[in-house]
């Protein structure tokens, strides 16, 4: 009987060991792939902010437009949070002015450029894309670290 | 080198002599075999059944496994929590070194083939044909993961970046020398006729500016005193200062927007092409200042 058990166990290990192995497969191409999307993206964004700056020239910008330490606070947009199963993602709030959520955009200019309102939406879905790719690589771990304890355990058997 | 895109994302095993062993003397089970196994077959060496049919990779079934994480959980449940790397350092080289590396270039096992014999596997088990599991045969098979191609930098764009940089750092020599060095006095800049020609362009867009006012103030002034009818002689100016006034404004932009660009202008010394004609001022600025 007992031996019929093990026997059992070691199939049913077997399988999850298989099983386990494909889906690290899986998970690393999965993670190749977010990695080459953030890649693309940002660097999307990068040429449409150096275009921006390109077409509104050199001396448009100073730092005097950026938020100093002395003046009015605001709060983030977008922040990252936990969901459930220890992954991320991210969360963002709407702009609302009188509650301190402030658009950065509008920083420089109240028309801010076409290209410059696509580089917010490049940088805004890496952003995504970084937080999947986390979220990815935690649960690629997750199966390295079951492969190694399961091959212990079959090794002991 | 530069660092280029990761173009093919696929994970690649390369085939151990044990897994095409195996595959060959199970040949007579296989009914079927992906395309990209059975080219790895022949091309080392074995033969293939003729009843076995070869199917494409869009036929495979490819998605991701469910894990059973209650069963993991069970059956890792008597192992300390932390495994001892030590263990396992020891452990993996014994394994590599009882399997010699096979050198089989060129050919790779994809994820739908990985899939494939996973099934194939378990129908095998199912059978009692066989008791190999899959993770048996893919531990001896050399995982290559995707990698970035290395690609060097064009020359020519180096030699542009390079010829770029050399102007511009002697621009900027040439712009903190320029008073100076009483030998780069000769520059375009500071002849007579180049400072009149700039200040006439200057007086030529102040001039546009003072006469279109002028013409929405006469607008304003006769115009529609002739167009509507008798205006009182106040009402007349007070139009003739609006209809101005929004000139001058529209007028007044376009016009600080123009001499900024001057002044940008005649910051940044002129770029010298290497034959002008000027020799004398040309051949002293191609010096380069850093030796």
């Amino acid at each position: 009987m007992s031996k019929k058990n093990t026997k059992n166990e070691k199939s049913a290990a077997g399988e999850l060991l298989d099983s386990l192995y494909l889906d690290m497969f899986h998970l690393i191409e999965a993670h190749t792939q977010c990695r080459i999307d953030i890649e693309r993206t940002s660097s999307d964004g990068s040429i449409l902010l150096a275009r921006t700056k390109f077409q509104q020239g050199g001396q448009s910008l100073s730092t005097a437009q950026i938020p100093a330490e002395n003046s009015a606070e605001f709060n983030a947009l977008c922040r990252v949070k936990k969901a459930s199963d220890e992954d991320i993602s991210i969360e963002r709030h709407p702009v609302d002015k009188e509650n301190g959520y402030v658009e950065p955009l509008y920083w420089f200019s109240v028309l801010p450029p076409m290209s410059l309102r696509s580089a917010v939406d490049k940088f805004k879905r890496t952003i995504d894309l970084i937080a999947e790719s986390a979220n990815l690589q935690r649960e690629l771990s997750r199966v390295l670290d079951g492969i190694n304890r399961l091959r212990q355990t079959v090794a002991l058997q | 080198m530069l660092k280029s895109t990761i173009v093919d994302t696929r994970v690649r095993l390369r085939p151990s002599k044990k897994l095409l062993n195996l595959l060959d003397k199970q040949k007579e089970h296989l009914k079927e075999l992906p395309a990209n196994l059975a080219k790895i077959l022949e091309k080392n060496g074995y033969s293939i059944a003729n009843s076995t049919r070869i199917i494409r990779d869009d036929e495979i079934v490819c998605k991701r496994p469910q894990i059973d994480v209650k069963l993991l959980k069970k059956l890792t449940a008597n192992l300390p929590d932390v495994p001892s790397s030590a263990q396992e350092i020891n452990e993996l080289p014994e394994e590599e070194e009882e399997e010699p590396k096979q050198p089989l270039t060129g050919d790779f096992l994809y994820l739908n083939d990985l899939h494939f014999l996973n099934s194939t596997l378990t129908e095998l088990r199912k059978n009692n044909i066989t008791n190999v599991y899959l993770y048996e045969l893919i531990e001896s098979c050399e995982l290559i993961l995707p990698e970035n191609e290395y690609k060097p930098r064009n020359p020519e764009l180096e030699a542009r970046c390079q010829r770029l940089r050399d102007e511009q750092q002697n621009r900027e020599y040439h712009k903190m020398t320029k008073n100076v060095d009483a030998t780069l006095k000769h520059i375009p800049e500071d002849t007579v006729a180049y400072q009149l020609k700039s200040i006439n362009k200057q007086i030529i867009a102040v001039a546009q500016f003072i006469f279109s006012v002028a013409a929405g103030f006469t607008f304003g002034f006769f115009g529609v005193n002739l167009m509507v009818g008798p205006l009182p002689f106040g009402f007349r100016i007070l139009l003739g200062v609006i209809v101005a006034l929004i000139i001058a404004l529209a007028e007044m932009y376009f016009l600080a927007k123009k001499l900024h660009e001057y002044d940008e202008v005649l910051d940044a010394p002129k770029r010298k092409t290497p034959n002008s004609p000027k020799a004398s001022g040309v051949q002293i600025l191609q010096k380069p200042h850093v030796d």
